[in-house]
């Protein structure tokens, strides 16, 4: 399996969050680490190696190995995580001194060349003088080895709990009427979209809990088309999905949640910014929440020869247009499965019946010849290469046909406009 | 009324076409067009393909039905949208157009070509020039100007685009042409000869992009029209513009030039009126009074007049001469080169000084020599010292000048390996499919899959994309991938080399090369010197320099005593570690068995060990009657001359071809005919006619079946590696000198052996260790002693004693060195003075001190280490620059663990690759019961024995159907192991990698040659690190130095096994 360090590092920052049940400075370590500061906390479990134990034990029982250090200082427990036993040692320097060199935390340039000079442990390196090896390895080293023994402080920085957008009302009385709920709902998306304002995010998704008198809870799901933080624009989004709610005895509490944010920078605003844009997604929104939002899809271009191929339909409310269509010959507007009509020999029939229809060529285009993709195994192409042409009938319509000269037959393909 | 192609891509606008140029010929052959035009992107390099194809051709079908071949290029400019086919109508206009694509691809990197429209205008006279415009609408602008500086010779190209468009194309195509007034002519913009190639087009073009196909989208050709196309086709698409298709005829009668018309002339300014036959005749009688002062004998009279008549007859004294200048420019530079190859050993290359190998002592062919019906120039190859052949190639341009002098290209062909690993990535199979597939199917040849191989990878081969992928990996090879330099071929010329063929850079600075082969050019009669480089040649060089600065002896290839018999005395006995040729494993367990007496034993000792001789089954044979266990007969009289001297065993190329000469009664030119088409035999197809056609000679001439197989099956071996008697003879001659050197003056051999690493097949450390066991002792690298390169000492006893030079220091460079030496006065004190002094950065003086370089100060490694880290500035400061003895800062006394011999002798290692201490198995013995030391193979009894060592070579030779040899060395000496392929199958990773081995196995002895045949082996490489050295990070910041096996750099080597790996390289051969 491919190493996925963006899911590692999700994952680290799960662990984290559970590690705050241990004490609440919870700083990350590099890639692949923990710090915990439990100065105060060790008491709640009984003392340090019962911390220790419970630690193992909840984390074995959840399938994860790990090395756990337990020191006097970050960098000392730093070293006994990485070098070191895992339970806490009695006797800290001692501990200390028999860990390579490398347990320091130092570069590797730095770590070879003491190994080179046979200093190969902390003790040994405490043991020799400290103005020569300041001399040799700067103050980088002795810091690092000040920090082991604690004779030096360091920090740890724990992590910010990442934001959560979510404002809620009670009532005093229950309510039960739209208008009412509307109003209550508007006052909760002015404050949430101060907040999301704020942060400079838009809402993608929202969520109104409605909690009835009797304690059942209704709810009312809205996706956006893009991302919002304008409370004048979506309340009145949430016009339908609050229309169908049961209020029951009524409803003594409103909660709305965003529950998917993106980022919505703040923008200049200008005399011919986009508002037939705004427009264009605010009709996708309530497009899609009557039919799902998934199910409004737009054509962008694909890159190949095959005509079925040529494009793609994508979800609207999940892609930008894409005005890349180059053909260098034209294109019907409309493309259908291939419809067979009648004919022989390569040149278009003069005359031919489609859909009930009897029409006669007036003008033919072409030919365009295309080979089928020969690295794909294509079904519609089984027949071979075609050559296409561009047919003006007498009667008016403009079709696309094509002649398969390897499995000689004649097919309407499309309609121009 | 018929149809000329004028614009045609072949697959030598490289990654772009889809058919090689033979291809086009013959499909427009097939198809009877009046002349196809080969005209790749601002390229010459496919026509002469066309050109020799046409000519094969021409044996079969009447020239008249044959299409003309017309030469051209499509010339593609920076500043203008629309491409111009370039078709010269005569031999001026050739010449024009090549120095055109000269300029522009001297001007450019490497593979391309910087040509702007006033280029074009400069060199475009009496071409005929086809506009090929990618827009119409803005093509006028650019046409115009040149339509008026090349009236009459400007046409407007019509290319059908077959999108449905084409019909409106051509009207806007004729309007376009109406208003520059350039006829419009049609040409097809051919990209492949057969619509079946369109996948491999598309490929290719995945290939240029570096996509996958599912990438492709219409950036693949949409349809397969872009083919060759006949007349009929053509003239249905031009239909209603006859006259385009009438005027492609025109143009082809236009275009009158033809390759062969290039005359090529070998340059001869030197003559000072002298004409070089004269002159030539004047050398060699000077020659002869120098090589034989006593009187040359009447034979050696008699075969100078015959040659000198027959290069009189085939005009090739230039050539002769133009090697002697060369090789006497080498000489006045004091650079030895020695002159090898048919021609090489003629008397004239022996008396011109070319070649020191006395032609009298090998069966010389004169025919072979320079053959008159081959038509085709004798073949001479000068081998130059590596580190001084590109003085000579420097003087070589500078002598005759960039513009009449260049290198030859190499066509880099899509070979199996390659075709496998591209075509697989463009086709999306994943690497370690395709690896199973390169590893398993091909092997190193270029044929195609079998089924039943796949199917037994576990792959399905009714997988549609895997049937397409393997089918297009068959038609890929053999597609040429870029133009490389040859190894050394020269193409000097009388007239300017840029009017004969394109010249651009090559890939290494201040080289220039041509844009053609050496096939190419063979076809076309021009000649080429080639200026190899030869390691061995260094070495002997330097150590005649030795010689003379230290012995007063001055020797010279030529006068190095010869049949000399403690020479042979020592090579009978294998002792040849670092003797030219016979040092390889398997030579050195031939060399008892053969016991050379004589020179000629070398040479065949020299010949025999090949794949040639071997497959054809003549070694065994040969050395039954050498060793009298075989009588030595001959199946006939005639062949008694022929076989004479290799007792009726045929070991040479030259004596395969008198086999088919005397033997199945070929004429010469066939017998030439039947080599070369072996060479080359997987592409035509030919050998089966040639086969029948030399077992049935044999037959009728009353030699038996077995014996006529047997001469074809070695004739065959030699198609691939043909190794002639002349070859031999060369390389025979430097094996004798360098076993000379090694016999008598064995340090001095040695230390010019370490100058000249990297070559050879041992490292330095076998070096060391072989001369120390010649009783030779080695100096450890000192900052008060040492020089750049190993120097000898005179030792109070009067013999040599090498000390090692900063070369063997790992990342040390000569400037570092010179500055110490030149600023040691009377030597340093402490590592401080060598910074003050000499200037060298602190890093360096860290090398030195991790080398163990200041142990004559009594300074161990650590404490230099130490006192090196102190200084910290690159620089010394000018006020302290002049410190009088402990005037400096005091600092506190620091005592650092000392080191135990383990960790001394990995430290030697990591910093120069040998040691002087002890072998690591000697101290890794007491831990490992049970083991046979090496020394003692040759007495224990036969049965199983263990034994343990490092890893110096692996070679698994083709020959030897899978079996793998390895060599390890313990402090006792060396192992020699065959492990048959039942055992590698299963040890496969432990002796692929492994660098430490233990072998247990059954002894064998034949002689004094001993094999272990191995029944399990075990890796020990982890034992390594037991010697006391637990940084396993810092083997990964080693260097490779000087002689360091060529490998990936900064690979992190974590595991024992892998920083046993980089501590301990052997040199590994496939």
């Amino acid at each position: 399996m491919p190493a996925n360090p963006k899911a590692d590092q999700g994952f680290l920052l799960a662990l984290r969050r559970w590690a705050t049940r241990y004490c609440p400075w919870v700083g990350l370590e590099g890639a692949d680490g923990l710090t915990l500061d439990i100065t105060g906390s060790a008491h709640l479990f009984g003392d340090e190696t019962a911390m220790l134990a419970d630690m193992h034990h909840r984390l074995k029982r959840a399938g994860i190995a790990v090395r756990i250090g337990l020191g006097i200082s970050r960098g000392s427990a730093w070293a006994l995580a990485h070098y070191g036993t895992t339970s806490a040692p009695n006797d800290m320097q001692t501990a200390l001194a028999a860990l390579p060199v490398a347990a320091l935390r130092i570069e590797r340039k730095t770590d070879v060349a003491l190994q080179r000079l046979g200093l190969r442990t902390i003790g040994d390196l405490t043991a020799t003088e400290r103005a020569p090896l300041a001399r040799r390895f700067g103050p980088e080293l002795l810091l690092r080895l000040d920090q082991a023994t604690g004779v030096q402080s360091e920090d740890i920085n724990p992590l910010k709990a990442p934001p959560h957008y979510a404002v809620r009302m009670s009532f005093p009385e229950p309510i039960g009427l739209c208008a009412d709920v509307m109003a209550g709902v508007e006052r909760l998306l002015v404050k949430l979209c101060e907040q999301l304002a704020l942060d400079g995010v838009g809402a993608r998704t929202l969520l109104l809990s409605l909690r009835r008198v009797d304690r059942d809870t209704q709810e009312v799901e809205l996706r956006l088309a893009r991302a919002l933080h304008d409370a004048h624009r979506i309340l009145p989004l949430f016009q339908r999905g609050i229309d169908t709610v049961d209020a029951g005895f009524g409803i003594d509490q409103l909660r709305l949640m965003a529950i998917q944010v993106e980022k919505q920078p703040v923008q200049q605003i200008n005399h011919v910014s986009s508002g037939s844009k705004d427009q264009f997604d605010d009709l996708l929104t309530r497009l899609g929440a009557r039919i799902g939002l998934e199910n409004i899809q737009r054509f962008l271009p694909a890159d190949s020869h095959i005509p079925e191929r040529s494009f793609i339909r994508a979800p609207a409310a999940f892609s930008s247009p894409n005005d890349a269509w180059t053909h260098a010959q034209p294109r019907p507007i409309r493309l259908f499965p291939p419809e067979p009509i009648t004919g022989d020999g390569s040149q278009p029939p003069p005359r031919f019946r489609w859909r009930r229809m009897t029409l006669t060529t007036g003008r033919a285009t072409g030919p365009e010849r295309i080979a089928p993709e020969w690295w794909m195994a294509d079904e519609n192409w089984r027949s071979g290469l075609r050559d296409y042409w561009r047919v003006e009938t007498q009667q008016g319509r403009r079709l696309w046909l094509f002649y398969t000269p390897q499995n000689p037959g004649w097919f309407v393909h499309g309609e121009f406009a | 009324m018929t149809y000329a192609e004028l614009c045609t891509t072949s697959n030598f606008t490289f990654l772009c076409g889809a058919s090689h140029p033979e291809e086009l010929v013959m499909r427009a052959a097939d198809l009877g067009l009046a002349a196809i035009a080969i005209t790749d992107r601002n390229s010459l390099a496919g026509v002469v393909r066309a050109y020799s194809a046409l000519k094969v051709l021409k044996d079969d079908i009447p020239a008249e039905k044959l299409p003309k071949l017309i030469v051209g290029c499509r010339i593609v400019l920076r500043n203008s949208s629309v491409d111009w086919v370039a078709l010269p109508t005569d031999r001026a206009a050739y010449q024009r157009l090549t120095r055109l694509l000269t300029c522009g691809k001297r001007r450019a990197s490497k593979g391309e070509c910087h040509l702007d429209l006033n280029d074009l205008m400069d060199h475009a006279k009496g071409t005929i020039l086809i506009a090929i415009p990618s827009d119409l609408d803005t093509a006028q602008r650019d046409i115009h100007p040149v339509q008026r500086r090349f009236p009459g010779h400007v046409f407007m190209g019509a290319a059908p685009q077959y999108d449905g468009s084409d019909q409106a194309y051509f009207t806007a195509c004729a309007d376009l042409a109406l208003r520059c007034s350039t006829p419009m002519v049609a040409v097809g913009d051919v990209l492949m000869h057969h619509s079946k190639r369109k996948q491999l087009a598309d490929v290719l073009t995945c290939m240029r992009h570096h996509i996958t196909i599912d990438q492709i989208g219409t950036r693949a050709l949409p349809n397969a029209e872009r083919r060759l196309k006949g007349h009929v086709d053509m003239a249905r698409l031009f239909r209603h513009h006859p006259a385009a298709i009438r005027r492609t005829m025109e143009i082809a009668v236009r275009c009158s030039f033809e390759l062969s018309e290039l005359s090529y002339e070998y340059p001869d300014e030197i003559a000072d009126g002298e004409s070089p036959m004269a002159r030539l005749e004047r050398l060699a009688r000077e020659g002869l009074k120098r090589r034989y002062p006593d009187g040359a004998s009447v034979k050696v009279k008699a075969l100078l007049e015959k040659e000198l008549k027959l290069v009189a007859k085939l005009d090739f004294p230039a050539y002769f001469l133009t090697v002697h200048d060369i090789v006497q420019y080498a000489r006045s530079q004091g650079i030895l080169c020695q002159g090898r190859g048919s021609a090489a050993n003629s008397i004239i290359c022996y008396l011109l000084g070319i070649t020191d190998v006395r032609p009298e002592t090998i069966a010389m062919v004169v025919e072979r020599f320079v053959s008159e019906h081959r038509g085709e120039p004798p073949d001479i190859d000068v081998d130059f010292e590596h580190e001084r052949r590109e003085e000579v190639i420097q003087w070589i341009y500078h002598r005759y000048g960039r513009h009449r002098a260049g290198l030859c290209a190499t066509v880099i062909h899509f070979r199996s390996r390659a075709a496998i690993k591209e075509v697989g990535k463009v086709m999306g199979l994943s690497q370690d499919v395709t690896a199973r597939l390169s590893g398993q199917i091909w092997g190193m040849s270029d044929g195609g899959a079998d089924p039943e191989h796949i199917r037994e990878l576990g792959l399905d081969m009714n997988d549609r994309r895997l049937a397409q992928t393997i089918r297009l990996i068959g038609e890929i090879i053999g597609f040429p991938r870029h133009l490389s330099q040859h190894v050394g071929g020269f193409i000097i010329t009388k007239g300017r080399l840029d009017e004969l063929c394109p010249i651009e850079n090559a890939a290494m600075d201040d080289r220039t090369l041509i844009e053609w082969d050496k096939d190419d050019i063979a076809a076309l009669g021009i000649l080429k010197v080639d200026v190899l480089s030869l390691g061995m040649l260094t070495c002997i060089r330097k150590s005649f320099d030795l010689l003379t600065q230290h012995e007063h002896l001055n020797l010279s290839i030529a006068t190095v005593p010869q049949a000399d018999t403690k020479t042979y005395d020592m090579l009978c006995v294998a002792d040849a570690v670092g003797v030219f040729q016979v040092e390889s494993r398997a030579q050195m367990n031939f060399l008892p068995r053969m016991q050379p007496r004589e020179f000629y034993d070398l040479v065949i000792e020299v010949a025999i060990v090949r794949p040639g001789p071997i497959q054809g089954g003549m070694v065994h044979p040969y050395i039954n009657r050498r060793q009298g266990r075989e009588n030595v007969n001959f199946p006939s009289e005639e062949l008694r001359g022929v076989l004479g001297k290799t007792l009726g065993v045929p070991l040479f190329q030259e004596q395969a071809m008198q086999i088919a000469v005397v033997g199945a009664g070929f004429t010469p030119e066939e017998a030439d005919k039947l080599r070369r088409s072996l060479a080359t035999f997987r592409k035509m197809g030919t050998i089966g006619t040639f086969r029948d056609r030399f077992i049935n000679g044999m037959l009728e001439r009353d030699y038996d079946l077995d014996f006529a197989n047997q001469c074809f099956s070695q004739i065959e071996g030699f198609g691939e590696y043909g190794f002639p008697e002349s070859h031999a003879a060369a390389f025979a001659m430097l094996a004798y000198v360098s076993a000379w050197l090694k016999c008598h003056h064995p340090a001095i051999f040695a230390c010019a052996l370490l100058n000249s690493q990297p070559m050879g097949f041992y490292a330095p450390a076998q070096i060391v260790r072989d001369a120390r066991e010649h009783q030779i002792e080695v100096r450890p690298v000192c900052v008060n002693a040492s020089k750049w390169d190993n120097h000898l000492e005179r030792r109070t006893d009067g013999a040599l004693a090498i000390r090692l030079g900063f070369r063997q220091i790992k990342g040390f460079r000569e400037e570092d060195a010179n500055w110490i030496v030149a600023a040691r006065r009377n030597g340093y004190q402490d590592p401080e003075t060598v910074w003050l002094r000499a200037g060298v950065a602190p890093a360096v003086l860290e090398r030195l001190a991790e080398a163990d370089a200041f142990i004559s100060m009594g300074i161990t490694r650590r404490d230099a280490l130490w006192q090196v880290k102190a200084i910290r500035s690159q620089t010394p400061l000018p006020l302290f620059n002049d410190l009088v003895d402990g005037e400096s800062i005091h600092e506190p006394e620091v005592t650092l663990p000392a080191m135990h011999l383990g960790e001394e002798v990995v430290e030697d290692y990591l910093s120069t690759r040998l040691t002087l201490r002890a072998h690591p198995m000697e101290l890794l013995r007491p831990t490992i019961p049970g083991l046979t030391p090496h020394d003692q193979l040759q007495h224990v009894p036969l049965g199983r024995t263990s034994v343990c060592g490092l890893v110096i070579t692996r070679q698994r030779p083709g020959t030897a159907s899978g079996v793998i040899f390895l060599t390890l060395e313990d402090e006792t000496g060396v192992s020699n192991i065959v492990v048959w392929a039942e055992i590698y199958k299963k040890f496969r990773r432990i002796v692929m990698s492994g660098r430490l081995l233990h072998v247990n196995g059954y002894l064998q002895r034949e002689g004094i040659v001993v094999h272990l045949i191995a029944q399990s082996i075990e890796d020990m490489s982890h034992r390594l690190t037991d010697l006391g050295h637990p940084m396993e990070e810092v083997i990964g910041i080693t260097r490779p130095g000087t002689d360091d096996v060529p490998r990936g750099q900064h690979t992190s080597a974590r595991h024992p096994r892998e920083q046993a790996k980089r501590l301990f390289p052997s040199r590994d051969f496939h």
